[in-house]
C-alpha cells in the first residue's frame, strides 16, 4: 500500500515538474491534490467507505499518466511508439512482453475472458488501430469529445451541431482560456480533502471537459464523452468533467468508458465529474462503463442541485476487474428531484462496487434510487447507499431499492442501505434483497422448449429490464442494450452448462 | 404404435413414494381423462412426464413414440412434442408473453432444422391462434401471466399449446378454478386442437370438464395407482356416486388426509 502511494506521489511530482508553466491557480489545485493524497494515503479495507472493496487490482498495478505510459508522442504513432524509460515503467513489463509478440499465458487469457468476448462482440474492430470504427459503434449522434488512453483525440471528436447556449470544451483548452471560471469550479463539489482518488485526480488535472449551459438552454441531442482505453500500456487516465447548468436549462450527458481490447494489460481510469444545477435546471446523466475486464475504474459523480432542479443518473457498470461507481447528490434548494439508477453486471472475478450518497439538506425534495446487480461466477457486487436527511429537511420523500441476482454459487452481493434521518416529517423507505433465478420460472420456460442457458438469459434480462427501461427509448438505450447483451449468460456458456 | 407408454412407474418426492406402479397407454388421436381425489398422485404423474426437478423415478419406464422419455431434459421433451398445461401457470415479470412464446417456438424449430419465424410472421400466427381461446391482444404484450386472472392464465396455457402444436398434451387441472364461461372457452380451445395425430391426457378432479371435452378413456387414480379404467360412462358413474363409490373418500374430505400424503382406501 505504501509503495503504491509513493508511486502516485512520484508520478504527480514528475507531472508538476513537466508542466511548470501552468497558471498559478492550477498549480495550487494540483499541489493541494498532491498534499491531500499524501495526507490521506490510498484507501484500505480498514476504511469504512472501502470495507467491501477488493483493492488488489489497484495496488497490484503500477499505472502511469498518459504523458509517461508510452511517451508523450502524438497518438497516431503511439502504438508503435516510444516506451517508457525503464526507470518509469515499473510494473509495466507484462505489457512490454505482450507487445513484443509473446502470447498471453493461459492463466491470463482466462482472466481476460471479457476481452475475448468483447473482441468477438459487436463494438470492437478486429484490428488494433481503427478507433474510428469503435467510435462509430459506441458513439451517439451529436457533439462528442473522444479521449484515448487518457488523452483528448481531436480527430475522433466532433463539436459540430452544438445547440445555442451550450458550450462544450476540452478541459485542456478551458484551463488556458477560462481560468477564472475553472478556478471557481474545480473542487467545488468533489473535495480532494475527503477522497484520496479525487485528490489524485486533482494532482493530475489536465484532461477532461467543460460543459456549460446558458440559462434557458434546451439541448435535444445528447452530449457524449467517450473514454477509450486500449490496454497496451499501463495508463492512468484522470479525466475531470465540469458541468454547469444555468437556470431552467436542460441537457443530456453521456459518459462512456470502454476498453477496446488492443492489449491485455490493465489500465486505471480515475474520473471525477462535478455538476452544478441551477434553479429549475434538468440533467439526464448516463454512465456506460464497459472497460476491459483487466481494468481498474474509479468514478465519482458529485452533483449540487438548485431549487426545483431535476437530476437523473443512470449508471451501468459492466467492465473492470475493479469498478467503483460513486454518485453523490446534494439538494441545495427546495423542490429538487433526484433519480439514481444503477445496474452492475459482473462475472469472472470482477468486483463491482457502488456507493451512493443523497444529502437532503433542505425541505421538500424527492429522491428515488434503484440499483440492481447481476453476478455470475466468482464476481462480487456491493451497494452502499447513504440517505442523509438533515434536521431542516422536512417533507423529504425518499425511496431506495437494491436488488441482486446471483447466477452462481460463488457469486456474492453485499447490500448496505444507510439512512440517517434527523427530520421528523419525512417519508423514507428502503429495501435490499439478494436472490437467485426462480426455479419455477426456469422450469416453465424450459417446459416450452427453451434451452436452459437461453431461459437463464431471458430471466436475467427480465431482472435487468427495470433499470434498462428507465432509459428512454433511443440511441442511449440501444447502446446500453448492446453492451448488456455481451455480458449476459448466453451461447458462449451453453457448452459449459450442458 | 402407442404415442405414450407408461409402464409400472414408481416415483417419489422428498423421500416419499407417491406413484406406486402406473400403467398407461395413449394412442394418437385419443383423449384420456385421469380423475381422482386430491393427493392421489395425478399432478405428480404430470410433473414426472414433463421433467420437473425434485421427482425421483424409482421403477418403471416411460416411452414417448417408442423412445425413452425420462432421460430427456424438459426442453428436449417439449421439442419432441410433449406439452404440459400447468395447474398453476408461473408469472414471469419482465418477460413479454409473445417474446417468450416466439423464443420457445423458434428454439423448437431450430432443433427440428426448420427456419425460425421472424417477429412479423410470428405475430400473424399468434393472432390467429389466440382467437381459439379469445385471448385479447393486450394480454399477449404483457409479461408472462403477470397479473392475469385464473381464467386468463388457463387460456394462456391453451394458447401456448395451440402455437406449439405438441403431439401429446397433458392438461393438469386446467379446469379447476374456472367459472363456467371460462371453462367453456378453454374446453372449446382444447376441442379445436383435437386431431388424429395428437394425444391428450386431461388430469382433473371434477367430472364437469368431461361434459365439454368428451374423453375416449377414463382412469381413476388413488394412492399412486390407477384403480379403475373404462369409457366415458365411468366418469358419469363417478359423478353420480362420488369417489366414495370406489371405496375412496370424497374429494373434499380427503384433502386433509392427502396432506399427510397417503390416501387410505
Amino acid at each position: 500500500m505504501t509503495s503504491a502511494l509513493a508511486h502516485y506521489l512520484d508520478v504527480a511530482q514528475r507531472f508538476h515538474a513537466r508542466d511548470a508553466s501552468a497558471p498559478a491557480w492550477l498549480k495550487r489545485v494540483r499541489a493541494e491534490g498532491l498534499a491531500q493524497l499524501e495526507r490521506q494515503g490510498l484507501p484500505s479495507n480498514r476504511d469504512e467507505a472501502w470495507k467491501y472493496t477488493n483493492l488488489a487490482p489497484l495496488v497490484g498495478g503500477t499505472f502511469l499518466p498518459p504523458g509517461e505510459a508510452r511517451g508523450a508522442g502524438p497518438l497516431a504513432t503511439a502504438v508503435e511508439g516510444t516506451f517508457v524509460p525503464p526507470s518509469e515503467a515499473r510494473g509495466a513489463s507484462p505489457v512490454a512482453t505482450a507487445m513484443e509478440g509473446t502470447l498471453i499465458p493461459p492463466g491470463q487469457a482466462l482472466v481476460a475472458r471479457g476481452l475475448a468476448t468483447a473482441v468477438e462482440g459487436t463494438f470492437i474492430p478486429p484490428g488494433a488501430g481503427d478507433l474510428s470504427a469503435v467510435v462509430a459503434r459506441l458513439g451517439l449522434p451529436g457533439p462528442r469529445l473522444v479521449f484515448v488512453d487518457g488523452r483528448l483525440a481531436p480527430e475522433l471528436s466532433s463539436l459540430s451541431g452544438l445547440p445555442r447556449g451550450l458550450t462544450l470544451k476540452p478541459l485542456r483548452d478551458a484551463l488556458r482560456e477560462d481560468g477564472e471560471t475553472l478556478e471557481a469550479l474545480v473542487g467545488q463539489r468533489a473535495l480532494a480533502s475527503e477522497h484520496a482518488f479525487t485528490a489524485l485526480n486533482a494532482a493530475l488535472l489536465e484532461e477532461g471537459a467543460l460543459l456549460r449551459l446558458a440559462p434557458g438552454t434546451l439541448s435535444e441531442v445528447p452530449v457524449q464523452l467517450l473514454f477509450l482505453t486500449r490496454g497496451d500500456a499501463p495508463v492512468l487516465a484522470s479525466p475531470r468533467i465540469l458541468v454547469v447548468a444555468g437556470e431552467s436549462s436542460e441537457a443530456t450527458l453521456v459518459e462512456t468508458y470502454a476498453g477496446v481490447g488492443v492489449g491485455p494489460g490493465a489500465t486505471f481510469t480515475n474520473a471525477v465529474t462535478e455538476v452544478t444545477l441551477g434553479d429549475n435546471a434538468s440533467l439526464h446523466h448516463y454512465k456506460l462503463q464497459a472497460e476491459a475486464d483487466a481494468a481498474v475504474h474509479v468514478g465519482a459523480l458529485h452533483v449540487r442541485q438548485g431549487r426545483d432542479s431535476r437530476f437523473a443518473s443512470h449508471a451501468f457498470s459492466f467492465g473492470g476487474a475493479l469498478s467503483r461507481n460513486e454518485v453523490h447528490a446534494a439538494f441545495a434548494g427546495e423542490g429538487g428531484d433526484a433519480t439514481l439508477n444503477g445496474l452492475y453486471v459482473g462475472r469472472g472475478t470482477q468486483h463491482l462496487d457502488n456507493r451512493t450518497a443523497l444529502d437532503h439538506a433542505v425541505p421538500r425534495c424527492t429522491s428515488r434510487e434503484l440499483y440492481k446487480g447481476v453476478l455470475d461466477d466468482k464476481a462480487r457486487g456491493t451497494f452502499h447507499g447513504l440517505i442523509r436527511v438533515r434536521p431542516d429537511a422536512q417533507r423529504t420523500d425518499s425511496r431506495q431499492q437494491n436488488r441482486n441476482l446471483l447466477l452462481s454459487e460463488s457469486a456474492q452481493a453485499d447490500a448496505r442501505p444507510q439512512l440517517e434521518i434527523l427530520a421528523d416529517d419525512v417519508k423514507c423507505a428502503h429495501g435490499a434483497a439478494v436472490g437467485r433465478l426462480d426455479a419455477q420460472a426456469l422450469f416453465y420456460l424450459r417446459s416450452r422448449g427453451i434451452p436452459q442457458a437461453e431461459a437463464e438469459r431471458l430471466l436475467t434480462q427480465a431482472f435487468a429490464r427495470e433499470v434498462v427501461e428507465a432509459v428512454p427509448a433511443g440511441p442511449v438505450r440501444e447502446r446500453v442494450e448492446g453492451l448488456l447483451a455481451l455480458k449476459l449468460p448466453g451461447s458462449a456458456r451453453r457448452e459449459v452448462r450442458a | 404404435m402407442a404415442l405414450l407408454t407408461v409402464r409400472n412407474l414408481h416415483a417419489r418426492v422428498a423421500g416419499k413414494d407417491i406413484l406406486k406402479g402406473i400403467d398407461l397407454e395413449v394412442r394418437p388421436g385419443e383423449v384420456h381423462a385421469i380423475m381422482g381425489p386430491n393427493g392421489s398422485g395425478k399432478s405428480t404423474l404430470a410433473s414426472v412426464l414433463a421433467g420437473r426437478d425434485g421427482y425421483e423415478v424409482t421403477q418403471g419406464e416411460v416411452l414417448f413414440d417408442g423412445k425413452p422419455l425420462l432421460e430427456l431434459s424438459p426442453e428436449e421433451r417439449a421439442t419432441s412434442g410433449v406439452f404440459l398445461a400447468f395447474q398453476y401457470p408461473v408469472e414471469i415479470p419482465g418477460v413479454g408473453n409473445l417474446h417468450f412464446l416466439r423464443t420457445a417456438l423458434n428454439a423448437q424449430r431450430r432443433v427440428k432444422g426448420l427456419e425460425e419465424l421472424d417477429a412479423m410472421d410470428f405475430l400473424q400466427l399468434a393472432k390467429e391462434k389466440s382467437k381459439l381461446v379469445q385471448l385479447d391482444a393486450a394480454f399477449m404484450n404483457r409479461s408472462v401471466n403477470e397479473g392475469f386472472s385464473g381464467g386468463e392464465k388457463k387460456r394462456n396455457e391453451v394458447f401456448q399449446m395451440a402455437v406449439l402444436e405438441p403431439r401429446l398434451a397433458i392438461l393438469d387441472e386446467t379446469d379447476s378454478g374456472l367459472d363456467i364461461d371460462a371453462l367453456r372457452t378453454v374446453a372449446g380451445g382444447v376441442n379445436a386442437l383435437r386431431s388424429p395425430e395428437r394425444g391428450m391426457v386431461l388430469i382433473t378432479h371434477y367430472q364437469r370438464l368431461l361434459d365439454y371435452i368428451v374423453p375416449d378413456k377414463v382412469h381413476v387414480m388413488a394412492a399412486g395407482r390407477i384403480i379403475r379404467s373404462g369409457g366415458r360412462e365411468l366418469a358419469l358413474e363417478l359423478e353420480e356416486k362420488g369417489y366414495g363409490w370406489l371405496g375412496l373418500e370424497s374429494g373434499k374430505s380427503t384433502t386433509v388426509v392427502a396432506k399427510g400424503g397417503e390416501v387410505r382406501r
